[in-house]
């Protein structure tokens, strides 16, 4: 057999194709025990029920079994189980969580959140994939494990898209923003919140290169679209995009004037001055940059280049640092002459 | 005492109470705190002539070194410079040292242990055995590290080595790596362990796992002339005697190049599998360019760099040569140990286009890459009963020829592929054990360390056994 | 406190013949002396050039990443140094900032030498200042002066030292200038002849300021020993794990002098 090269590669490509597509298929997926699939879908309509009645409507069983891409007569097995435990609270159509419901949807809520929090400090991985992350770790912590994770990441009140979390004991904090689409034209705001859900337009959100803690100048607004301008440049967004995003209106002290521009815009030889980093930049390299000097008023010029265009080298407080274009962006600068 | 653990809850809380009311800004507000105080300490003390000669010769000097048109090509140019002048500068200290450890010292010690009546298990061991790859690893190993490490630290201590890795930064960002990587690859170049020691220069943890688990695709000298003696041998061989130094050295640079790419490829594959949630973070200071003090800076690369690698090459070189002469002589009902293991690799040898021998050198080889062609050339010699060349069982040596070493490699049952995936093998391989060792301690990790040796086999299996049957379907 | 910054090569505190390096064999110290500072300002320089070791320095950032000692021996004193992994600040979690932390937090060296690049004076003062928070027997080793002459800058070592409150000795550990009065003030701030007076960070925001000092006075309240009663306020309000179990278990009183 071994001489046999036409078998031999065959047998080897049948090889990588089998890993392939077990990974493709998720091997962990087929081993999940059926109570566990249906732990996970309880708790996943639980917090359903809770962002639904959080945001002011009643939940019906056909708008949840869209939302949850769950068959009609599944869900309504579920939900008779639900009541059954006490969870939910049911009329004809619609469906309430009771006392204990919520708490049990605020627990989960709180590990998602934390999670989220968890990956944004201590990971490297891609503002993306979080939530898909959260999503599955939240029916896996305990809460032992949660408090724990709250202590070590320093009792942390909101998710890195600006959520609040709820507490271990269930109180959670109301927030009172506006969400840009409602914004008048001409107002000045703050981006204070961006719903990760769905994917696809919080997708579009990042690709906008949007950020938490961001001053908008908004110059029109109508049913369709919102545009704005915001470090030196300019933004358009449907109003479906805009209706995620959560803004804080800043009265005329707290508008910063300056002609806020990225660090990652400023040609070699220009100067300029620091105004701050912005808080997308977090955890170590938010400290890192700190440590380095990037801090408000700091007057930074480019002075060269890489062949290759990126990095480049920014002189700071008489010493050369490189940084990529990445880290640039989150540098929020004024042009000095 | 009660007392006081109350006191200590009230001021958690407390603590706790005030983080929120002052905000999650505080981490920035007290560095900007700290470094207000700093500027205006700065400015009471500080007396500074803006533009002095020497800060607009640095700011000239890096302009050219990191330009679009000159960047490179002086990279290049000098990297060029310094390997060749290791490869060809070390060619004479080598034969020099090799001649007087095995052509002077060891016939002595050989005649001393005669004279005194050593028992020949004992003699073996120890002369044979332990001596010989010891000698071995001192006499390949030395003098390229000696030239290779003084010339590195000299462009570090000049300042050099941060305009590399800015330069190249673009390059490894797009496989998830940091611009450093350049140089630790390059010292890996000279030596793998010293590489993966050089990997702290890379502050992010993320980045450094990746340097330091495809350090190893960098060449190392003990791997140079493995190369180049199979690619004289084996590829030179193929074309006309006046072409086929060129076309063996291209073969060289090819491999060495092939392993540039495939750290490239294992530093894209690994960040965004395995590394994909550990910390990243991107730094690069750009220090001043600095005079090198030329002397101290060649003592101290010796005895920081070459002695301490050469020294721990020893201690794992030292016990290999006693396996090695051990399962030569050590028989089992007339075969000796190394027979059996031989043919018990040969069927998956063949499999991926090596042999038994090859393997089994691999195996015993672990401690020093350099012993690897030396222990090949004793058991074929020995596994084929090939008379009149060797010293014996167990006993490893070299031959001056090139043309014997092919006779003796030929009767062996090697052929262009054995030639070929041998190169790849020796490129694609488990790290020696001084580096898995070094890559230990640097990384405290067993998980790491595993996957920094055993992904290298996986690969070079997998690429030999592909090279072996395309061969076997084409030719 | 004393004038330390003039030449003292011939003057009668510093003796040369009373000076052995001792290289690794630092048993049964009598101090022990931190070496802290920003890499890649010829700290490992000035750690080889005390101590007679010779570990390899190079024009990076990073180079020393685990702890090395070293000791050397003046005026039949026994000095112990222990060379701490380059870092920018110590407010940041990465391991080498951990490790310099904890062993000026929790190991109490009788004296820390902050090794700074006077050519970066500003940058380097971020964490000369954190570490006169935690620390009061500090010198400050403004080294690669030659370096700063070489770039138009010129440093009033006296005013830096008046501001600072601690010794300032100006070196170039390259060329082995200044490192008998390096030794010297060592070895007078170890045995308390000069006292230090260290700057504590002033331009707070008031509100942080406020929390500081609240804090500060509780911890001073449970702790009256502690020197830095005020950097642990800081922590504990960056949410500092590490300083919150120490609270709890009074860590910072029990350990002394590197152990």
């Amino acid at each position: 057999m071994i001489d046999n090269p036409y078998l031999l590669l065959g047998l080897f490509f049948g090889l990588v194709l089998l890993i392939f597509v077990g990974i493709k298929m998720k091997w962990s997926k087929i081993f999940v025990s059926p109570e566990t699939r249906r732990k996970t879908a309880i708790e996943d309509i639980l917090k359903q029920l809770y962002h639904v009645e959080y945001s002011g409507k009643t939940a019906t069983l056909n708008a949840m079994a869209g939302a949850l891409k769950l068959t009609h007569s599944k869900l309504v097995e579920l939900i008779e189980e639900m009541s059954l435990l006490g969870l939910i609270r049911r009329s004809s159509d619609t469906i309430e969580l009771s006392e204990s419901g919520r708490d049990y949807a605020l627990r989960i809520i709180r590990v998602h959140r934390l999670w989220e929090k968890y990956l944004s400090e201590k990971t490297g991985i891609h503002k993306s994939e979080w939530h898909g992350l959260a999503e599955k770790m939240e029916h896996n912590l305990s809460s032992k494990e949660a408090d724990e994770l709250y202590k070590s990441l320093g009792s942390p009140r909101f998710d890195p898209h600006g959520d609040p979390i709820p507490m271990s004991t269930g109180e959670i904090i109301e927030s009172n923003e506006e969400t840009l689409s409602h914004v008048k034209p001409d107002a000045t705001v703050r981006i204070t919140h961006i719903e990760d859900e769905p994917d696809a337009i919080y997708q579009q959100i990042i690709d906008q290169k949007l950020h938490m803690g961001q001053q908008l100048k908004i110059t029109h607004s109508d049913d369709q679209f919102v545009k704005f301008l915001s470090e030196g440049e300019e933004y358009k967004l449907s109003t479906i995009v805009a209706s995620n995003i959560g803004v804080k209106e800043l009265n005329a002290e707290e508008i910063s004037e300056a002609e806020t521009i990225r660090l990652s815009s400023l040609g070699v030889g220009e100067k300029a001055k620091v105004i701050g980093i912005s808080s997308e930049c977090r955890g170590a390299n938010r400290r890192r940059l700190l440590d380095f000097g990037f801090i408000k008023g700091t007057l930074i010029e480019t002075e060269m280049e890489g062949p290759t265009k990126e990095p480049k080298a920014f002189k700071i407080r008489n010493t050369l640092i490189a940084l990529r274009n990445d880290q640039a962006d989150l540098i929020l600068i004024e042009k000095t002459s | 005492m009660d007392n006081k653990s109350g006191q200590i809850d009230e001021l958690i809380s407390q603590a706790s109470e005030l983080r929120w009311k002052i905000g999650s800004d505080y981490h920035d507000k007290l560095t900007e705190g700290i470094y207000a105080d700093a500027a205006s300490i700065t400015q009471r003390a500080e007396i500074r002539k803006d533009n002095s000669a020497s800060y607009n010769f640095d700011r000239m000097l890096d302009k050219v070194l990191t330009s679009r048109t000159f960047g490179f090509p002086i990279m290049g140019l000098i990297l060029s410079i310094i390997l060749w002048l290791t490869i060809q500068g070390a060619n004479y200290p080598s034969s020099m040292l090799d001649s007087l450890l095995l052509g002077t010292v060891y016939p002595f010690l050989k005649d001393l242990s005669s004279q005194l009546g050593i028992v020949w298990w004992i003699d073996g061991l120890l002369l044979d055995g332990i001596y010989m790859a010891v000698a071995w690893v001192i006499a390949v190993m030395l003098p390229p590290m000696a030239i290779f490490f003084p010339l590195f630290t000299l462009l570090e201590d000049f300042g050099y080595l941060p305009r590399v890795a800015f330069n190249l930064d673009g390059l490894f960002k797009k496989s998830g790596a940091h611009g450093k990587q350049a140089l630790t690859m390059s010292m890996g170049w000279g030596c793998n362990a010293a590489g993966v020691v050089a990997t702290r220069i890379i502050d992010s943890p993320r980045e450094r796992l990746i340097a330091i688990i495809t350090n190893n695709f960098s060449l190392c000298n003990g791997r140079w002339p493995t190369q180049i003696l199979i690619a004289t041998i084996f590829i030179g061989a193929l074309v006309p005697a006046g072409w086929s130094g060129l076309v063996s050295t291209t073969a060289v640079i090819g491999i060495a190049f092939l392993g540039i790419f495939f750290t490239f490829f294992t530093s894209w594959f690994l960040s965004r599998t395995m590394l994909k949630g550990e910390v990243s973070t991107f730094t690069l200071e750009l220090p001043p360019y600095r005079p090198p003090r030329f002397w101290k800076t060649i003592y101290t690369s010796l005895i920081d760099r070459t002695i301490i690698v050469l020294w721990r090459a020893i201690v794992f070189a030292a016990p290999a040569g006693a396996v090695i002469w051990l399962i030569s002589n050590i028989d089992i009902s007339g075969h000796s140990i190394a027979y059996y293991s031989i043919n018990f690799l040969d069927e998956f040898g063949f499999l991926i286009g090596l042999n038994g021998v090859i393997l089994l050198a691999y195996v015993v080889a672990i401690p020093a890459n350099e012993i690897v062609i030396p222990t090949v050339l004793m058991l074929t010699v020995a596994h084929f009963g090939i008379s009149n060349f060797g010293a014996g069982d167990g006993v490893m040596f070299d031959l001056d020829s090139e043309t014997q070493t092919a006779e003796i490699l030929q009767t062996g049952g090697w052929t262009l592929l054995t030639g070929i995936n041998l190169m790849l093998f020796s490129l694609l391989h488990n790290p020696c054990s001084t580096t898995i060792f070094t890559i230990y301690k640097e990384t405290k990790s067993w998980k790491w360390t595993s996957v920094a040796t055993i992904l290298p086999i996986i690969m070079g299996i997998v690429v030999c056994f592909l090279v072996a049957q395309l061969y076997r379907i084409l030719m | 406190m004393e004038e330390v910054n003039k030449g003292c090569e011939d003057c009668a505190f510093y003796n040369a013949a009373e000076l052995k390096k001792l290289g690794i064999s630092v048993e049964n110290a009598d101090y022990v002396i931190a070496l802290a500072g920003n890499p890649n300002t010829g700290k490992s320089t000035v750690f080889n050039a005390l101590t007679g070791l010779r570990q390899h320095t190079g024009n990076w950032a990073g180079k020393t990443v685990t702890r090395a000692e070293g000791g050397f021996k003046y005026n039949d004193k026994r000095y112990k140094l222990i060379d701490l992994p380059g870092t920018y600040s110590l407010l940041s979690t990465s391991e080498d900032e951990e490790v310099a932390r904890n062993t000026i937090l929790f190991g109490r060296p009788d004296v820390t030498v902050v090794v700074a690049d006077a050519s970066r004076l500003e940058r380097n003062l971020n964490l000369v200042l954190q570490v006169l928070e935690i620390t009061d027997k500090a010198v400050l080793c403004l080294n690669l002066m030659d370096e700063a002459k070489r770039h138009g800058i010129e440093i009033d070592d006296r005013t830096l030292a008046k501001d600072l409150g601690i010794p300032v000795v100006v070196t170039s550990a390259r060329s082995n200038e200044g490192i008998p009065e390096l030794i010297q003030t060592i070895s007078q701030v170890a045995s308390g002849e000069i006292v230090c007076k260290p700057h504590r960070i002033k331009s707070l925001p008031k509100k942080v300021e406020q929390a500081v000092q609240s804090l500060s006075k509780k911890i001073n309240g449970l702790y009256p020993e502690l020197p830095n009663t005020r950097w642990i306020a800081m922590r504990l309000l960056d949410g500092d794990q590490q300083i919150l179990s120490a609270i709890k278990s009074g860590d910072f009183i029990s350990s002394g002098n590197g152990q």
